[in-house]
């Protein structure tokens, strides 16, 4: 405390400081009774009686060494005193008293950190959103445009065009919900069976170079179960150009694989069959549930197919009058709510769209 | 199909494992979903893509393994026993209609022994999912699953005259086919009939009346070839699917018919006795047409990016059957092949079909692969960025989105169901709960709150942006995106803080609040009185676009009606809301256009509180005009702070307290200025709407 310093009390020559590195001297040793008095202080009542004797206008320690060695010094002492007042003052100054001291009643009032704090309510993207966007961005970035269309389709765009007439074999491949249309109505309708139209309508209304990708809901007339909803999501991608060939399919895919899966899955074609593309293939990348050592989800195999593809089939350019000796591509169509639960260990598809907010908070 | 491992082995010399072929035949596009351990040795379960019947027989999946190994399949050997002369051809055939059956043999043995089939071809069978019985029908069978031919055999003396036509059925015509069940058929199916009557559906299934029975003695072996799609649509038609339907459905083999029949004849001969009669027929109205086929290295590039070696793609093509032959070409860095379709490829027409058979077998995973370079700018799909500022929005305040099926429940649809919109129906649905289009968001987000609901879920702030649906009055389908929102439950919940110790519900002016922020994007919401009869008529909105001087109508807000909320049993008060996303997106984009900055005030403002005292049925709105209309133009914000009815207000009229700011870019305001202001405004609140300031 500042009345222990009693040398504060005397003058440069009574203390017997003659020259400047005396008078230092004495202001290390007034600093350093600062520190042990700061030190010391534990509470707001300490603070306030440290802060007065220190700075308190009348008899604080600042103003008794103003007036008992400043004041009074001789010329060869005064720059030194003043320099070491002006630098104790700065010091003490600095020093946030405040900042260290605590309020008495919240110290009381005990805080408990382990109570939550009040938190906003904040809502959450459903997860197909944010599959469906992140699998928007991948594309963005390889100069992909993003465009939509109908989910209610004519047979030409959803089937025929698509290389597929009427009892083709391969319609199989898609349960189709049919629109009862009213008497009269010039064409069948059907719910898409997927993404795969916006193909022709794109072709339809654009010359290569073509780089689209079709996001959007689309509807098998499947019973649900685990693994299977009767309405979906699904992305389609389409690439067509004078210079596409299977090398930049392959490229293409694999991009995708890492960039949506990591850098360490990797990619597997497997010979397959569209009608609207050939060669076709299936797209398998490592399981990422046992990293490709083999489970129940990948069915020991290590991998997991994850999208349709191929290279587009000649024919398809016959009906959105691209020459097919001109031009070339390669297509692709993947499962959104399916590599959802796969990347979010989701062992039921169904719980998708049943909306449960238990569910829906999850994916912040 | 079920491949039984050990029967392969009569067509290739197979070396690899079963789980080794499994792998290697995947990566050339034959899928092998499981192999499984039986009695006769491993059986493969094969999951064929329908451009594939050709494998849909040991032999033939034999040739994809062979290919493997660029080798060619053991030869068939068929030991025909000599046929027995009659004075009178046993049998004849009449095909009427060669558009739907392209091929018609029969062979006629008599005296067989209808009995149990071998161990062993009962084992063969059974391993591959096929039940025994008889020997008869047993080789039949035998032989499809062998060489990919279905056959047919007749109970020679049930066939009136012993002839067999086959035409299209008549009119009215019914047969009673092997599973016991009448078919009425029709003028586009094809029926294999006797001098009278139809015994077989062609390609689909045989009749009863026909049928090998344990008395059978002498018996017509059929082995035909039926146009795919007209199979096709017969199977549909009756929803009826067999082997025998598939494997012609997608395409068998016409040149099989005769081999098969063969070979079939052989292995009764040799399992119940029996003579085969001479005079087999084999009606071939329309002979399978060569194709040739040109395949250049060139195009492979062009196609693949990459060459495969000349010999390598020449093996290939030549193990499976396509008799690949140089032919000369001008340029020496190409190679051209003719090839020739065999007749078990009919899926194989064009170069392209040919580029994806060496591909395959060569392997996809030896072209190299790049990234295509972009040609265009990436672009999102129109109005995406608006619709993020949205959904930030909606997150921000709290709302989970969710995704609904949109094939929904009539009944329950048509309670939200805009004016005059027709639903999508649908003609097949997979249930009464899900035979419609949704005509509106609201059903979708009933059923989201309704889940919940009963789940114990009771605090809810959910939305969905989706598309509802309706057919124009001309038949044409229209899909509209629509935003609905839902809150029901505590707005606040009560916490351990002193501050925030008391629940609060929510009411309309939360969802008020939710919406105008929403509104805020596209320049305010303007709200006015009524509704849809799902909302409560006290609790109803109507909401435009403030901006908007068409006024069109961008949707409702408000409770939902006690009667409907009973009918779902939803027991607490629920509020929820639909908008047309179209006209709002655009709004808000020109709403982002317009957007300028208003410089921030350098001065303080000053406000003042009004105390008033108006008659019942005054809006807030009146007196913000009121207000306005004083003329003040220091005016920048008019607030309503309190509302109080009773005690010392009078019956007939409510107290409101109104606070002003007024704001002055140049000058601080003077006490006398501020009496200026308060007086005019008094002046004007008094005149328009009778209101008097509350005495104190």
């Amino acid at each position: 405390m500042a009345e222990d310093l009693h040398i504060v009390e005397q003058t440069l020559e009574q203390l017997g400081a003659e020259t400047p590195e005396r008078v230092a001297a004495l202001f290390a040793e007034v600093r350093a009774d600062f520190d042990r008095a700061f030190g010391s202080v534990t509470d707001e009542a300490s603070w306030h009686a440290l802060r007065d004797g220190w700075l308190g206008r009348k008899k604080g320690v600042l103003r008794l060494i103003t007036e008992n060695w400043l004041k009074p010094a001789g010329p060869a002492l005064k720059p030194a005193a003043g320099q070491g007042l002006n630098e104790l003052r700065a010091y003490v100054e600095g020093k946030k008293f405040g900042a260290f001291t605590a309020s008495a009643t919240l110290v009381a009032e005990k805080l408990d950190l382990s109570l939550p704090g009040v938190e906003r309510a904040l809502g959450t993207r459903h997860l197909v959103r944010q599959t469906l966007e992140e699998i928007e961005r991948i594309f963005l970035r390889l100069g992909y445009a993003v465009v939509g269309g109908p989910e209610i389709e004519t047979p030409y765009y959803n089937f025929e065009a698509l290389n597929m007439p009427e009892f083709h074999p391969a319609r199989d491949m898609w349960d189709t919900f049919y629109v009862d249309t009213p008497p009269g109505t010039p064409s069948q309708l059907v719910l898409r069976t997927h993404t795969s139209p916006m193909q022709i309508r794109v072709m339809e209304r654009q010359q290569p170079p073509v780089r689209v990708i079709v996001p959007g809901k689309v509807y098998r007339r499947d019973n649900p179960d685990a693994s299977h909803l009767f309405m979906f999501h699904q992305i389609e991608g389409l690439a067509v150009d004078h210079d596409i060939t299977f090398a930049d399919f392959k490229g293409t895919i694999e991009f995708f694989v890492h960039e949506f899966l990591g850098k360490n899955a990797k990619t597997r074609l497997r010979p397959s069959y569209f009608p609207f593309t050939e060669p076709s293939a299936e797209v398998d990348a490592t399981c990422i549930v046992c990293s490709g050592r083999g489970c129940r989800t990948c069915k020991q195999t290590g991998w997991l197919e994850i999208m349709g593809a191929g290279m587009v089939d000649p024919a398809v350019y016959g009906f959105v009058k691209y020459d097919a000796k001109k031009v070339s591509g390669f297509a692709f169509g993947m499962g959104v709510d399916r590599l959802a639960i796969l990347k979010y260990g989701i062992d039921d598809i169904q719980v998708l769209l049943q909306n449960d907010v238990r569910f829906l908070r999850q994916s912040p | 199909m079920k491949v039984l491992y050990n029967w392969l082995k009569e067509f290739v010399d197979v070396k690899a494992s079963a789980a080794e072929l499994r792998e290697r035949l995947s990566l050339a596009g034959i899928a092998i979903d499981t192999i499984e351990e039986t009695e006769a040795g491993p059986v493969l379960e094969a999951d064929l893509t329908a451009n594939r019947p050709d494998a849909l027989g040991h032999r033939g999946f034999a040739r994809e393994i062979a290919a493997l190994e660029r080798k060619r399949l053991k030869p068939l050997e068929i030991r025909l026993p000599e046929a027995v002369a009659t004075p009178e051809p046993a049998t004849s055939v009449t095909i009427d209609c060669p558009e739907l059956c392209g091929r018609y043999t029969a062979r006629v043995i008599r005296g067989v022994r209808v009995g149990p089939s071998p161990d062993w071809l009962k084992k063969r069978l059974e391993a591959i999912g096929q039940g025994s019985i008889n020997n008869v029908v047993d080789v039949t069978n035998y032989v499809m699953y062998e060489l990919g031919q279905p056959l047919h055999t007749f109970d020679y003396d049930r066939l009136g005259e012993h002839r067999i036509v086959v035409r299209r059925a008549r009119p009215g015509e019914t047969m009673r086919t092997l599973d016991g069940v009448e078919r009425k058929l029709t003028r586009e199916m094809c029926v294999i009939a006797d001098a009278s009557r139809p015994v077989a559906l062609g390609g689909l299934m045989g009749g009863e009346e026909s049928e090998i029975t344990s008395a059978s003695r002498n018996i017509l072996l059929e082995s035909a070839w039926f146009e795919p799609a007209s199979i096709r649509r017969t199977s549909k038609a009756l929803g009826l699917r067999t082997e025998a339907s598939v494997r012609f459905g997608r395409g068998a083999d016409p040149e099989m018919a005769e081999p098969a029949s063969q070979r079939a004849a052989q292995l009764i001969v040799e399992l119940a006795g029996g003579e085969i009669l001479a005079g087999a027929v084999d009606a071939y109205p329309r002979p399978l047409e060569p194709l040739s086929i040109e395949l250049s290295s060139t195009e492979i590039v062009r196609i693949m990016g990459a060459e495969v070696p000349g010999r390598e793609a020449e093996a290939i093509l030549a193990a499976l059957g396509f008799e690949p032959e140089r032919v000369p070409c001008e340029s020496p860095h190409e190679i051209r092949w003719r090839c020739r379709r065999p007749s078990w490829r009919l899926d194989v027409a064009r170069e392209i079909d040919l580029i994806e058979e060496v591909a395959r077998h060569y392997g996809y995973d030896r072209f190299p692969s790049r990234l295509p370079p972009a040609r265009q700018a990436a672009s999102r799909l129109p109005h995406a960025a608006t619709f993020d500022r949205l959904r930030e929005r909606l997150i921000g305040l709290g709302y989970q989105e969710f995704i609904a099926v949109s094939l929904v429940d009539p009944a329950r649809d048509e309670t939200f169901r805009p004016v005059d919109a027709e639903p999508v129906r649908l003609a097949n649905p997979l249930s009464e709960d899900a035979s419609i289009l949704r005509t509106s968001g609201v059903v979708s987000l009933m059923s989201a709150l309704e889940w919940n609901l009963n789940r114990g879920q009771r605090n809810l702030r959910l939305f969905e942006i989706g598309r509802s649906y309706h057919l124009s009055p001309k038949g044409k389908p229209r899909e509209t995106n629509t935003l609905t929102l839902g809150i029901t439950g505590l707005a606040r919940e009560k916490r351990v803080y002193p501050e925030e110790d008391q629940a609060r519900e929510f009411g309309f002016e939360d969802l008020k609040g939710d919406l105008d922020s929403l509104g805020a994007l596209c320049g305010g919401f303007a709200w006015h009185e009524g509704g849809p009869q799902w909302l409560e008529a006290g609790r109803a909105a109507r909401l435009k676009l403030a901006l908007d001087v068409v006024g069109a109508e961008l949707g409702f807000a408000g409770l939902l009606a006690r009667g409907v909320a009973e009918e779902w049993k939803l027991r607490q008060p629920v509020y929820l809301a639909e908008l047309a996303l179209d006209p709002m997106l655009e709004a808000a984009e020109r709403a982002a256009g317009r957007r300028r900055f208003r410089p921030i005030p350098r001065l303080p403002g000053v406000e003042r509180d009004f105390s008033l005292v108006v008659p019942e049925g005054t809006t807030f709105a009146q007196v913000r005009e009121a207000v306005t209309a004083a003329g003040v133009a220091e005016v920048t914000a008019i607030d309503p702070v309190d509302r109080y009815r009773g005690g010392q207000v009078p019956a007939g009229k409510y107290s409101l307290l109104v606070r002003v700011r007024f704001e002055s870019p140049e000058q601080t305001f003077t006490e006398e200025q501020l009496n200026d202001f308060t007086s005019r405004i008094l002046a004007s609140l008094e005149q328009t709407l009778g209101a008097t300031l509350r005495a104190k």
